[in-house]
């Protein structure tokens, strides 16, 4: 019976750390404030306190997989109640007070208005906390000795409640072109220039090894060094991809565009 | 603007990517020519005016029967007064005006704080390149200022046109229907599938924070990293990055012109505008530039308008 109650420890440990990855990496993508707004709980802040409350909600959530990993203590277990118990009233009152915005649960892939389905899979959770506190056995002992039928059985009803898996996939398939895409760092470009192979065949000519202009086009990064001889030598690396496509370019210092007179 | 010559970039990318490089200029369409002349009064009368160009040179022009001019309302192109700073749109190779624009300012940015009760004292946010700067909106605008503004406090965004007097800029007329979120809340752009549009139509507006003669234009859609803007990259028009260098080609749909522009710096204020342009017909959403004076006025713009319907292509 303990095999049956601890099933869904795994699950809940896995589903905890994911909405903390998640919240903080909303955090840490620098995205405009503004656009917290949108994003769950958080609505119901005042502006200024919109990122400490998702930061806030992500370490709780961090907090209680750690205890439900590693000890039994009823704390985490009731603790965990609790935090899905009260998710489920904030989900309901938000679904009431700001029926346009997304329950945030998963940072932004968690958009999508509050519906029955997240609504039902806090519910869900809930009552998957409840059995796991009276389990009696640590989490990392359900990871051990895994009861995969039931594990598996309460994933899949999770992720049929799941909103965000609708939204990955339309996000997979209308995937916006790359020249609208924000892109890889300055830096990620340069590494990768300068694993490539065209770089190994021009970085003997070359009078520095950091580049003294660089601009981004489209899908194309540039990196614009000089030579020895002081003409510039220009890199384009594709924004896509490890291996990108690279093209390079001489250019000598006068090719200035020329105008030439033309006589009668 | 402290970035290494982005003129240089242009001949650089095509060499790299082995296509034609472009020059900046106008297009064919759009019949006679436009030529904006910036410049300082130093004498007016009914059929002539005489101007001090920002690089001291003067210039004399003659100004047209049918010539209209704007210093906070329309008036006689010879009761403009003198000392005063104009932009003129002028024909037959740039010595015929038809359209003077005396001492116009844009203020477009955020609210930050708002005083007074009678005449409204502003201060605005123009974005981290523009700094700050306070407006005077007097009594006698702030009805017509306010019902384009229902949003009047701050943290969301404000444009008005209006005139530079005794060194304060007083905004006299609304230039947008202000967008309804605040500033710092731009909606996403609309979903883009696979394979680009050529060819991008949205709102052209003009800012007056360009140098006098300077040509060019300020675009939302560059990478922080490169612009060194923090808020750049924000637009709710599907735009493509761009460089500082790279060309626009931009079409103004109203007066039928086109123009080969070169993006001077990072329009992180024309990005938190998702607003729509009315000059002929209904654009789509969202500003794609911001241009200087003299290049909006040679595409044919009005500056008392604000805004021109336009689509944009890479040049």
């Amino acid at each position: 019976m303990t095999h049956v109650l601890a099933s869904q420890v795994p699950v809940l440990i896995v589903l905890l750390v994911l909405g903390t990855v998640a919240k903080f990496s909303v955090v840490r993508s620098g995205r405009e404030p503004g656009e917290l707004a949108r994003l769950g709980p958080a609505v119901l802040m005042p502006g200024r306190l919109q990122q400490p409350a998702l930061l806030l909600c992500g370490v709780v959530e961090l907090v209680l997989a750690a205890g439900l990993l590693v000890s039994a203590h009823p704390l985490f277990r009731w603790g965990t109640v609790t935090f899905f118990a009260l998710s489920t009233y904030v989900l309901l009152e938000l679904r009431r007070r700001r029926p346009d915005a997304g329950c945030g649960c998963f940072g932004e892939v968690s958009s999508a208005p509050v519906g029955l389905r997240s609504i039902g899979r806090t519910v869900v959770l809930t009552g998957m906390a409840l059995m796991a506190v009276w389990a009696g056995t640590p989490g990392w002992t359900a990871f051990a000795e895994p009861a995969w039928g039931f594990t598996l059985a309460g994933a899949a009803v999770l992720a049929v409640l799941s909103p965000e898996i609708d939204e990955l996939v339309d996000r997979a398939r209308h995937r916006a072109p790359c020249e609208q895409r924000r892109g890889p760092q300055e830096g990620v470009s340069l590494a990768r220039l300068k694993s490539s192979g065209t770089w190994r065949a021009h970085a003997a000519q070359l009078a520095a090894t950091e580049p003294y202009d660089s601009w981004r086009e489209l899908c194309w990064r540039f990196f614009a060094f000089q030579n020895h001889e002081r003409d510039d030598v220009v890199f384009a690396v594709h924004l896509a991809g490890r291996r990108p496509a690279v093209r390079v370019a001489v250019v000598s210092a006068e090719s200035l565009p020329e105008y030439t007179t033309v006589s009668a | 603007m402290g970035f290494p010559d982005v003129e240089r970039r242009r001949v650089l990318a095509a060499a790299a990517l082995g296509r034609e490089a472009t020059t900046p200029g106008p297009g064919p369409e759009g019949g006679e020519p436009l030529r904006a002349v910036t410049g300082e009064i130093l004498d007016v009368s009914p059929h002539m005016i005489a101007v001090e160009t920002p690089d001291g040179r003067q210039e004399r022009l003659v100004i047209a029967p049918w010539a209209t001019a704007w210093h906070g309302g329309d008036v006689a192109p010879a009761d403009l007064p003198v000392r005063a700073t104009v932009l003129m749109r002028a024909l037959r190779e740039g010595k015929v005006v038809e359209r003077i624009w005396a001492d116009t300012v844009r203020l477009t940015g955020t609210i930050v704080s708002i005083e007074g009760r009678k005449d409204v004292t502003v201060e605005l946010d123009c974005g981290p390149h523009r700094g700050r700067r306070t407006i005077v909106i007097p009594y006698r605008a702030t009805g017509r200022l306010r019902v384009r503004h229902p949003q009047f406090e701050p943290g969301y965004l404000f444009d008005a046109i209006g005139v530079r007097k005794d060194g304060a800029a007083l905004a006299l007329l609304p230039a947008t229907s202000q967008p309804a979120y605040p500033a710092r809340a731009v909606p996403p752009p609309p979903p883009s599938y696979a394979g680009a549009q050529a060819r991008i139509a949205g709102t052209i507006t003009w800012s007056d924070v360009f140098d006098g003669e300077e040509r060019g234009a300020a675009y939302p859609m560059v990478e922080r990293s490169d612009a060194g803007c923090p808020d750049a990259g924000v637009s709710c028009a599907a735009l493509p990055y761009l460089a500082i260098g790279s060309l626009l080609q931009i079409q103004n749909v109203c007066a039928n012109r086109s123009a080969v522009v070169p993006i001077v710096a990072c329009g992180c204020v024309a990005g938190r505008f998702c607003d729509r342009c009315v000059e002929c017909g209904t654009s789509p959403r969202g500003r794609i530039t911001e241009l200087s004076p003299a290049s909006y006025v040679e595409l044919g713009g009005d500056l008392v308008n604000g805004c021109f319907n336009a689509q944009i292509g890479l040049g």
